[in-house]
């Protein structure tokens, strides 16, 4: 009966309506979901960080690793500067593609990928250098909570890379159509900024 | 597809039939799937809420020891939370605001899907507690260190925490869902303040899902790792916080009552305009109103935490006390959406007027728990228990039950019983009068909530018996409820399009909508799109085409006050 | 349609009767127990208060509804429109102000009466540390006795009339809470790290008697039964309690009747008797004392199956256990911290 009534009164405008569809205008749906899902993680490291606060505020004695361990500087430095250099070659794999340059995207998604696993591979031989383990007391726990979800998203996103990087190969992405790039890239430079947060809370803070 | 001609046979048909909603995208589909799965949850958590107020009738431990009580509890509140209030409201909200919105579905259908099917996994985790040596026993708070390995070396605990970061993951991916669709698919012509009123608080409850629930997975996480990996984020022994664990849950907590009650107000202020047959008083002000309780539920979490001794008391108040502006705002609207209307008091208008009254009490007692003062005496006591019942039972519940009668025409095409409606509204409206509003009584007088016994002494032996009365009164009130929405699949009344003359898109479409939602949609000038279609049509006016001619220009507030009198 | 007038009666007895109803049941009803603390008595005023404003918006909003739903319900066969208001800015503003001065009224009379509850005297008259564990209550009273639970009675916390008494409140294993509904009063007993200060409360009773009290935050299994009394008296009749149980007499007040006594001490990590006899199926009281700082207690064995638990005294104290009824036989009795070095026999005799 509505119809009947709609009938009545034409205007151009219901015939566009009934051709709603998926993220017609502005920002792809998947990098808006992307966004959306970036602001849960953000919620979810803050949670972690708050942990890490509330740990060192109570903390009776000197804030640090248990006896007998150490948490080393330089080697995270390093890390630190693999992981920034990562996005920054991932940016570029970006403005690549953004061009129409299927070849560049190849080459840098394939650096940033092994940025990442060079990075993972730097952190696991950290912790087996560092003589302490996650029950040894408070700063030790949540040490290698943050640090482990950190290196968990770090591991997510390579396989995103990976991902990115064999659709590459295959010749899937074009100039018009590499939304997953970007949403991979969003996701790779969200790591890198969690870590920095990271590197700069545990290491230098203390 | 309706051209194939392979007949399927009759064995195939049924198991495709069952495939079919096994694989399902549709939002409208996962929608109902949503809404089954709750109420199965809530009659599981609902037997377990019998079996505590029968073993709290009376003095004395009669059907359950001390160890199963604390299951019970700790299940009924879990359960009742987590797998049904927000999952149902979530449903209705996958059912309706893709089509309030006139979009074909959800932004993302397979995530939606996704979603769906990680909460039964995650709540039968959470019961096979009971398979496993006991479910968890440290209430739906569970706050630490009750919770370490130590005090609860249970398995059931585990469940508990695993199925909950399950649940928790599915609401956030529902919640990127509802958002993405909220800003990337509204119909041409619906702005943001055109926006039905439902859809802005599943706005705002997604929004609050998105950044809170993450946190509670965060503290989930370390309270795993405390039990099984030998962390020491909340065992004092170790040097831990027991604190921290309730700042990171009530950081959730508290934004989740929100989470509950939002979506219950969305129902509400969709029914009671339509069923006053009047527009909702001060749209934008209620828009506001829930965008702020929205912001304002981040910054109160501690008001759960008065009596730890480790929170800025007059901050937590002053901030707590602030939300009862927004609320009462909304309340006036209500209000005022009744004013001078003409009120159809059909069922889902008695679940909505069920919630006005009924919330206002939760709000209340709210407002009064603000007051650390007060909060010392009662908190933890069952003044706490009656409020929040108050809010999540006699605010939300009202709102899904009025949900469930004004979108059922909808989803069925077919249209619940108006009697059978109304003595399930009676007998569960008096009923959870009785079974909650003495609990004030008894919280005001000292009685700690979750405990299974208490001494006969105390005095709280009448009022607990008349709060288990009627809780079964709540119990029985289901059933006629049932009995309705079967009976009416089987044979109900044919609904029609739009039988209660709805004003939002979904009642633009066929009951139920096709698979693609919408073959065209009105144009959309307000948040009442249909209103001069409907209401220009078999009443007062005698020639609609003129109307519509010249009405559909653009409804304003401002413009929209001299119409009325044009259609008298 | 002219309302009737049996109608208009109705409509009266309805707009009268139900608010002048209602604030009978909310004054016969929803009230704290009389207070027995001096902010005891402030907490139950800013009760009223509240109450008062809660029952105004209870009363004027429900009003509002039920007078809505017999006003305009709509008529059958009306199928008239009523006028479409979607607002009015200044009823809305209005009506934003009302919850403002109700909360902010509500929460400046809130702080006044919290900074009395939370106030603080210089030198209290008597400070007592309440350990709370699962799930019974230890009263350690400052360079005084320790008073645990005594068998099946509940512990009882003896304080005088008229003076602030400070209990610092402690907990080793989960969060407990204290709580006395006649002080209108409770707090968490939170276990803290070694950086942490534990809670601590204050109160002057106003009134001798007893009042019964219990832990109000969900602790565990047995939560429920984890109950305690609180003895106010006055100060002489007070330092007389202290008095008798420092000599290791039953208090004057409560205590259980016990036929036989049992007195066991435990010191060095011994006890003083290794076997002990007492008579078949009827209970029996040990009166045990433990002479140094380290955790004791006694407990009845069958085998490995305990009979009889008694609670912990981590430090030095006395305490009265009341033993149930044992079968005859023979038992051991032990130090449940110690199981290998304080052990011995009971016998139970027909």
């Amino acid at each position: 009966m509505s119809a009947r009534t709609m009938q009545a009164h034409p205007s151009g405008e219901h015939e566009a309506a009934a051709a709603v569809a998926h993220g017609q205008s502005g920002m792809p749906m998947a990098l808006v979901g992307m966004l959306l899902f970036i602001a849960s993680e953000v919620m979810f490291f803050g949670g972690l960080f708050a942990t890490y606060f509330n740990a060192r505020a109570g903390f009776a004695g000197t804030w640090g690793p248990p006896e007998g361990g150490h948490i080393d500087l330089p080697l995270a430095a390093v890390l630190t500067a693999i992981l920034v250099a990562s996005s920054f070659t991932m940016q570029f794999g970006v403005w690549a593609i953004r061009r129409g340059d299927t070849g560049k995207l190849k080459l840098w998604t394939g650096i940033t990928l092994g940025l990442g696993i060079l990075f993972l591979a730097g952190q696991l031989y950290d912790y087996t250098e560092l003589g302490f383990g996650l029950s040894d007391g408070v700063f030790s726990t949540v040490f290698y909570t943050l640090t482990g979800f950190h290196g968990a998203h770090v591991f997510g996103g390579a396989i995103g890379l990976t991902v990115v990087l064999a659709r590459a190969l295959r010749g899937q992405f074009s100039r018009q159509n590499h939304v997953a790039v970007e949403a991979v890239s969003m996701y790779w430079h969200f790591v890198d900024v969690v870590w920095i947060a990271l590197f700069l809370i545990i290491y230098f803070l203390r | 597809m309706a051209t194939t001609t392979l007949e399927p046979r009759a064995g195939s048909y049924h198991r495709s039939w069952v495939l079919d909603w096994l694989t399902t995208v549709d939002h409208k589909k996962i929608g109902i799937l949503y809404i089954v799965n709750s109420f199965l949850f809530f009659f599981a958590a609902g037997f377990l809420a019998l079996l505590i107020r029968s073993e709290l009738a009376v003095p004395g431990m009669q059907f359950l020891d001390q160890n199963t009580y604390n299951q019970a509890f700790t299940m009924h509140g879990t359960i009742m939370i987590f797998l049904f209030v927000v999952p149902v409201l979530a449903g209705f909200g996958n059912y309706i605001v893709p089509l309030q919105l006139g979009a074909p579905d959800m932004a993302f259908p397979r995530i939606n899907a996704l979603s769906f099917w990680l909460l039964p996994l995650g709540g039968l985790l959470i019961f096979s507690g009971y398979l496993f040596g006991g479910a968890a026993a440290e209430g739906w708070t569970g706050y630490a260190p009750l919770t370490s390995d130590r005090f609860a070396p249970g398995v059931g605990t585990d469940l508990w925490i695993i199925g909950l970061a399950l649940v928790g993951t599915a609401s956030i991916m529902g919640a990127i869902n509802f958002i993405a669709t909220i800003f990337k698919m509204r119909a041409p012509g619906m702005t943001l303040m055109r926006m039905p009123i439902f859809v802005w608080t599943i706005l705002v409850t997604a929004t609050l899902i998105l950044l809170a629930t993450p946190v509670l997975t965060a503290g989930l996480i370390a309270l795993f790792i405390d039990r099984n990996y030998g962390g020491s984020f909340f065992d004092p022994a170790v040097g831990g916080n027991p604190i921290l664990w309730q700042h990171i849950f009530w950081f959730f907590g508290h934004p989740e009552v929100y989470i509950v009650i939002l979506p219950a107000m969305g129902v509400v202020s969709e029914i009671l305009p339509v069923f006053s047959r009047k527009p909702l008083f001060g749209y934008k002000a209620f828009v506001f109103a829930t965008v702020a309780i929205g912001l304002l539920s981040f910054s109160v979490w501690a008001h759960h935490m008065f009596t730890t001794g480790a929170v800025f008391l007059p901050f937590f108040s002053f901030m707590t006390a602030l939300i009862a502006i927004p609320t009462g705002i909304k309340m006036f609207n209500w209000l005022g959406t009744l004013w001078r209307g003409k009120l159809i008091l059909a069922t889902p208008m008695l679940f909505s007027l069920g919630f006005l009254s009924m919330f206002l009490i939760g709000g209340i007692s709210g407002v009064m728990l603000a007051s650390p003062p007060i909060d010392f005496h009662v908190q933890d006591t069952y003044f706490v228990v009656a409020h929040l019942h108050y809010v999540f039972f006699g605010g939300s519940v009202f709102g899904v039950f009025a949900a469930a009668y004004y979108w059922f025409p909808k989803m069925t095409g077919r249209k619940l019983n108006e009697p059978l409606g109304k003595i399930h509204f009676w007998i569960h409206f008096i009923g959870f009068n009785l079974a909650f509003f003495p609990m004030h009584q008894l919280g005001l007088s000292g009685m700690p909530r979750r405990i299974g016994d208490y001494s006969p002494d105390a005095g709280w032996t009448i009022l607990n018996m008349v709060s288990t009365v009627g809780a079964f009164m709540i119990a029985v009130s289901i059933i006629p409820f049932l009995i309705n929405v079967v009976a009416t699949l089987i044979n109900g009344e044919p609904a029609g399009d739009n039988p209660w003359e709805g004003n939002t898109l979904e009642w633009a479409t066929t009951s139920p909508p096709p698979p693609h939602n919408f073959d065209r949609l009105p144009p959309i000038h307000s948040e009442r799109p249909l209103f001069f279609l409907t209401q220009g049509h078999g009443h007062a006016v005698e020639r609609p085409e003129d109307l519509v001619e010249e009405e559909i220009v653009d409804e304003k507030p401002g413009d929209i006050e001299r119409r009325p009198k044009d259609l008298v | 349609m002219q309302p009737t007038a049996p109608r208009n009666r109705l409509r009266k007895m309805l707009r009268v009767g139900i608010p002048v109803l209602l604030t009978v049941l909310l004054a016969g009803c929803l009230l704290p127990p009389d207070p027995k603390t001096e902010a005891g008595r402030d907490v139950f005023n800013l009760y009223l208060v509240v109450l008062a404003l809660a029952a105004i918006v209870f009363i004027g909003v429900e009003g509002f509804i039920l007078y809505a739903v017999f006003r305009y319900r709509r008529k059958p066969g009306d199928d008239v429109l009523p006028e479409q208001l979607h607002g009015n800015n200044k009823v809305e503003v209005v009506w934003t102000l009302i919850p403002t001065v109700i909360v902010l009224v509500l929460f400046v009379v809130s702080i006044m009466t919290l900074n009395e509850v939370e106030a603080r005297s210089e030198n209290p008259g008597v400070t007592i540390e309440v350990q709370g564990f699962q799930w019974s209550w230890n009263f350690v009273y400052e360079d005084g006795p320790t008073i645990g639970p005594r068998g099946n009675e509940p512990p009882e916390l003896a304080v005088p009339v008229g003076e602030p008494v400070r209990l610092i409140l402690t907990s080793d294993n989960v969060i407990h809470a204290f709580y006395v509904p006649q002080f209108l009063l409770k707090r968490d007993m939170v276990p803290v790290n070694e950086n942490g200060t534990p809670n601590d409360i204050e109160f002057v009773v106003s009134e001798a008697g007893t009042y019964a009290g219990q832990c109000a935050e969900f602790c565990g299994t047995d939560h429920a039964g984890m109950v305690f009394t609180v003895n106010a008296m006055p100060r002489a009749d007070y330092d007389a309690y202290i008095a008798a149980i420092e000599d290791g007499e039953t208090p004057p007040t409560g205590g259980g009747d016990c036929e036989t006594t049992i007195d066991i001490s435990a010191n060095n990590t011994r006890f003083d008797i290794d076997e002990f006899e007492v008579p078949a199926d009827t209970a029996f009281c040990i009166a045990f004392e433990n002479l140094e700082d380290v955790p004791h207690n006694v407990a009845i064995l069958s085998g490995s199956e305990a009979l009889f638990e008694g609670s912990f005294l981590n430090e030095a104290g006395s305490i009265i256990y009341e033993v149930p009824a044992l079968p005859a036989g023979d038992y051991t009795f032990v130090c449940q911290a110690h199981i290998q070095a304080m052990a011995g026999t009971v016998t139970v005799t027909e």
